[in-house]
């Protein structure tokens, strides 16, 4: 707990920062029983843009974080992600991945669900989850 | 009043189901969401009214929302991981000249495994490359679903059922999509459109920026309800012109509508084109092709982009079956009349702001040429050739 005010002021410095300036080191993250070892960015992405649906994404609130992986991982901004997600909603293909607070949140979603791939900052992981690509 | 319940009515079925669904206690998880635009629309003209496909009347140079409003609000039930249902209710102008309900979705959905799913009920019918979320004005850049390509086909809900495969090689994804059913739509008459039987086949592949979509779908059809047309085939029979009222026959008809498209979209712009071609046994309903492209760059949260669309009618315009002499005259005219199809070309700027995290403002304005007749628009005087200006603005939303 001693850290989180050094994470609160990098979240702030991270929310002005443009491009990739201010990086959180975050990684891709899957349930322990899944047998996915590793993972390319562009096949993380699939799961994140509703192109498949083997694993099942959890999804941040909208947030720094949730920005910097869109853009780095997705490609897209987040009206880009929003509008790609309604087209699948409003068409009965898929729901909408459910959205979480914190990296925390999305490691106890992960951990719950052996379908489950989210993504979570570095210092966030443990022995309940397991990475699979680190977000460079 | 009668048609303001009837939305009302409508609109609760997906929204009332839910609540009771909640309500219980490990019932199906249940999430509602929806999706809206709230527009203006207006012409440079008082001589024809602009419209979006089987809209009975349009705008002239009064703002108005009719052509571009609209609001849908959609549930859907999980029950199991691998069984859901959807309920989809939307209104918008269409057929008729008030806001009307429809229920363009209602089906349960069967996951039968990783690639296999199958659909029983009322589904959209895949007829064009953005048919399932053309209403979806947030979904998609322009603020409406080109009016050249989409126009050829109305409606579009299949009551049936389909079947979905959908498997990831690497990083590409196939989707291939084949629905079999009935339909019926309302035209603008007050007349019906009736699919006894149509089939839609819609494939996509998907590699990254790059999605190729190929699209088929046959049916037979017939016009009912259409007296003015009936009449004519009753006087054309009469007057010992069986041939032409074969031709002119809107019973059990055969048609198909082949068509391609594709979407590069790599992130700071996106192009977007469709091609397409409608062939049909009836010279009430023509044989036509047509095309559109559009082009949009991203700056940041702004994407103007450029449209240019074009139909044009490949079978005959003017009818040779029926001489144009002495009594016959206004019977030859009349079957002229109605083997016309509305053809014309438009290009359109068009910019789009996502100025908020679910919603977007669109500002579109297009210029659009008709050919030998009025094109698209509707209730035009006899003298009105264009080429006539709209404008559009209006605001996207979902939730």
């Amino acid at each position: 707990m001693s850290h989180t005010p050094l994470k609160a002021v990098l979240a702030v410095v991270c929310a002005f920062a443009v491009g990739g300036a201010c990086a959180t080191e975050m990684v891709v993250v899957v349930n322990p029983k899944n047998p996915a070892t590793r993972m390319f960015s562009e096949q993380a992405a699939q799961f994140f843009l509703g192109k498949s649906s083997l694993f099942t994404p959890v999804e941040h609130t909208d947030g720094p974080l949730r920005n910097e992986f869109y853009q780095k991982v997705l490609n897209k901004d987040a009206a880009q992600v929003k509008a790609v997600w309604s087209k699948l909603v409003f068409t009965g293909k898929a729901t909408a991945p459910k959205e979480y607070g914190s990296s925390a949140e999305v490691k106890k979603a992960v951990a719950a669900d052996p379908a489950a791939i989210g993504y979570i900052e570095k210092a966030a992981v443990d022995d309940t989850v397991k990475v699979i690509l680190t977000v460079q | 009043m009668e048609r303001y319940k009837r939305t009302a009515v409508a609109l609760s079925i997906a929204a009332g189901f839910a609540g009771g669904a909640q309500a219980q206690e490990g019932g199906p998880q249940v999430s509602i969401s929806g999706f809206g635009t709230v527009a203006m629309t207006a012409t440079d003209t008082s001589d024809a009214e602009f419209a979006r496909p089987n809209q009975q009347s349009g705008v002239g140079t009064t703002p108005r929302t009719g052509p571009d409003s609209n609001f849908g609000i959609q549930s859907t039930f999980k029950f199991t991981d691998s069984v859901s249902a959807t309920v989809q209710g939307l209104v918008r102008k269409n057929a008729s000249d008030y806001f009307g309900a429809e229920l363009p979705w209602a089906f349960l959905k069967v996951k039968a495994n990783e690639d296999v799913s199958f659909r029983v009920g009322r589904t959209g019918m895949p007829v064009y490359m953005i048919s399932d979320f053309r209403n979806v004005g947030y979904a998609n850049t322009m603020i409406r679903p080109p009016a050249e390509v989409y126009r050829q086909v109305n409606g579009g809900s299949l009551d049936g059922g389909d079947l979905t495969y959908q498997h990831t090689f690497g990083e590409s994804t196939l989707t291939a999509q084949f629905g079999l059913g009935t339909a019926h739509n309302k035209l603008v008459n007050g007349a019906r459109i009736e699919f006894s039987r149509a089939t839609a086949l819609h494939v996509l592949w998907e590699n990254g920026p790059l999605t190729l979509r190929f699209g088929r779908a046959d049916a037979t059809f017939s016009m009912k309800d259409n007296p003015a047309v009936d009449g004519l085939l009753a006087s054309l029979v009469k007057a010992g012109f069986a041939q032409a009222a074969r031709d002119y026959s809107i019973t059990d008809v055969k048609g198909s509508f082949t068509s391609v498209g594709a979407i590069y979209d790599p992130g700071n712009f996106i192009v977007q084109g469709e091609y397409a071609v409608r062939r049909t046994g009836t010279r009430v309903v023509m044989d036509t092709s047509s095309w559109y492209a559009m082009f949009g760059y991203r700056y940041g949260k702004f994407t103007p982009y450029y449209y240019h669309g074009n139909i044009k009618q490949d079978n005959a315009r003017t009818y040779a079956g029926v001489p144009a002499v002495g009594p016959l005259k206004p019977l030859a005219a009349a079957l002229d009349f109605l083997g016309k199809a509305g053809i014309q070309s438009a290009n359109a700027l068009g910019l789009r702001w996502d100025f908020a995290s679910s919603a977007a403002l669109k500002v579109q304005v297009d210029r659009i040429s008709p050919k030998d007749g009025a094109g698209a628009f509707v209730n035009a005087k006899p003298t009105f050739t264009g080429p006539a200006t709209v404008y559009a603005v209006g605001v996207d939303f979902v939730f």
